[in-house]
């Protein structure tokens, strides 16, 4: 749920551009905290678990639209320099086969990064509590993908306005106006009708803006929801089996249940 | 993705007059497509360019079963028409960006050896990059091999039965941990082999 799927010429290029800015200068701060050798020596790992990320994320679960991301098990092995990378990557091939626009590629790097970060520290941080590898994963996987989440969703909100252009901007072009659902705030002209006079609130209320913005946040968290319980559990299942068969690759002091 | 195999297929074999094209100007032509999607808002035009595109896969003879996976990003673009407030024109201006971009992409891929693209990739990325979009692109075929063994072994354990989903889902994630042994053990010989052959964060292209 994390991953942006908006396609290019949708968000705003003030946006879209800082994406990428702050994209590359995290990208080029945390090169300089890997060793040559070791990013040598794990760059086949980092491919091979780009390539897992880029599966994982072409199987969609239709129902609840929702796939998972497989970034925070990735952050787990790879390690939060490498994870970034690797998530930079991914997004560039899933962008060209038009999975998330080109443009998104710098914003969506940096929140799926954190997912996959926040996912590393997670579950080094539970390790040491709990010591229950199952607990451990589940919780550090659902609370990376509810923080991923969250800045996905207040990345879009950022783009608020631009939307809004775009959607009107079809409005009087013959055969593009038809409408499929019209609701009764959706149109700019009432916002118009309704001036500033009668206080932020009211004015607020008519935004159409904010209507579909919250519509698209009450489809995207519960489901998502659904989608962060089922990755925590495959999550899990998967860490549990690596355990069984490489411990080493966790990197994981002392005995876990 | 499982279609990804006849990509390198379509573009290793196919003899037509676009897989005789020079990889440079290919991906020069997918880059002018990339930022006409990105730029363009009318919709009848990124309608020709997509009308354009599609003339151009059928002409180029790559087989039909490659074309369905330009429709498969459609699956995620779903979610724009709860934006949209509904609008046909948004909900087209949508889809047909996303299709001009993942058919010029897979046009590409279909008629152009991946060896080829990432040598005119790494000379104006950076190479450490490059190098990383190289192994991923390569490790994807070697995930889809173990895929097929994997998925082999997950019907005989009983694969996916609604009627018992926590029985489903340990069978999903052993499945996925099994993928994800084996590719990490595929990684550590193919890195082994590639420091026999004097691999130094670069990778070396064929004419390079």
């Amino acid at each position: 749920m994390s991953h942006i799927h908006f396609p290019d010429g949708i968000l705003p290029p003030w946006l879209w551009i800082s994406g990428f800015v702050v994209a590359i200068l995290v990208w080029a701060i945390l090169l300089r905290f890997i060793k040559k050798e070791e990013l040598s020596r794990r760059l086949p790992l980092l491919g091979m678990m780009a390539a897992v990320m880029v599966l994982g994320a072409s199987v969609e679960i239709v129902p609840i639209a929702y796939h998972v991301n497989l970034t925070v098990i990735s952050g787990i092995l790879l390690g939060p320099s490498l994870i970034f990378l690797a998530t930079f990557v991914v997004n560039v091939i899933l962008a060209l086969f038009g999975h998330g626009g080109i443009t998104v590629i710098g914003l969506n790097t940096l929140t799926l990064s954190i997912e996959g970060i926040l996912g590393y520290f997670f579950f080094r941080l539970f390790h040491k509590m709990v010591k229950r590898l199952s607990i451990t994963t589940f919780s550090a996987t659902f609370l990376a993908l509810l923080f991923s989440t969250l800045s996905m969703i207040g990345v879009v909100s950022l783009g608020t306005s631009h939307y809004e252009d775009l959607i009107h901007q079809g409005e009087g072009h013959g055969l593009f106006e038809f409408k499929l659902f019209k609701e009764k705030d959706d149109h700019q002209e009432i916002n118009q009708t309704r001036p500033r006079e009668e206080g932020p609130e009211k004015a607020d209320k008519t935004r159409p803006r904010e209507a579909n913005l919250k519509r698209f946040i009450a489809v995207v968290l519960p489901l998502g929801f659904i989608g962060w319980i089922l990755e925590g559990i495959i999550t899990a299942l998967m860490v549990k089996y690596i355990h069984r068969l490489r411990p080493d690759l966790l990197g994981l002091e002392g005995k876990s249940a | 993705m499982i279609q990804l195999s006849y990509l390198d297929y379509s573009a290793q074999e196919g003899k037509s007059w676009l897989h005789r094209r020079a990889p440079k100007a290919k991906v020069i032509g997918v880059v002018l497509v990339l930022l006409a999607v990105v730029t363009m808002r009318s919709l009848p035009i990124l309608f020709f360019l997509y009308a354009f595109l599609v003339v151009l896969f059928f002409l180029s003879r790559v087989p039909v079963k490659i074309f369905p996976l330009a429709f498969y990003p459609l699956l995620f673009a779903v979610f724009f028409i709860l934006i949209s407030g509904f609008q046909l024109y948004f909900i087209l201006l949508i889809f047909l960006k996303v299709l001009c971009g993942s058919t010029s992409v897979v046009l590409l891929l279909s008629t152009t050896p991946y060896p080829s693209i990432f040598r005119v990739l790494g000379k104006v990325l950076p190479s450490l990059f490059v190098t990383a979009l190289f192994l991923t692109y390569r490790s994807i075929f070697i995930l889809l091999e173990v895929f097929e063994e994997t998925q082999q072994a997950l019907y005989l354990r009983g694969g996916l039965q609604w009627r018992h989903p926590w029985r489903s889902l340990i069978n999903i994630s052993n499945a996925f941990g099994h993928l994800l042994i084996k590719g990490m053990d595929a990684s550590e010989k193919m890195y082994e082999s590639m420091i026999l052959r004097g691999f130094e964060n670069k990778i070396h292209y064929r004419g390079d």
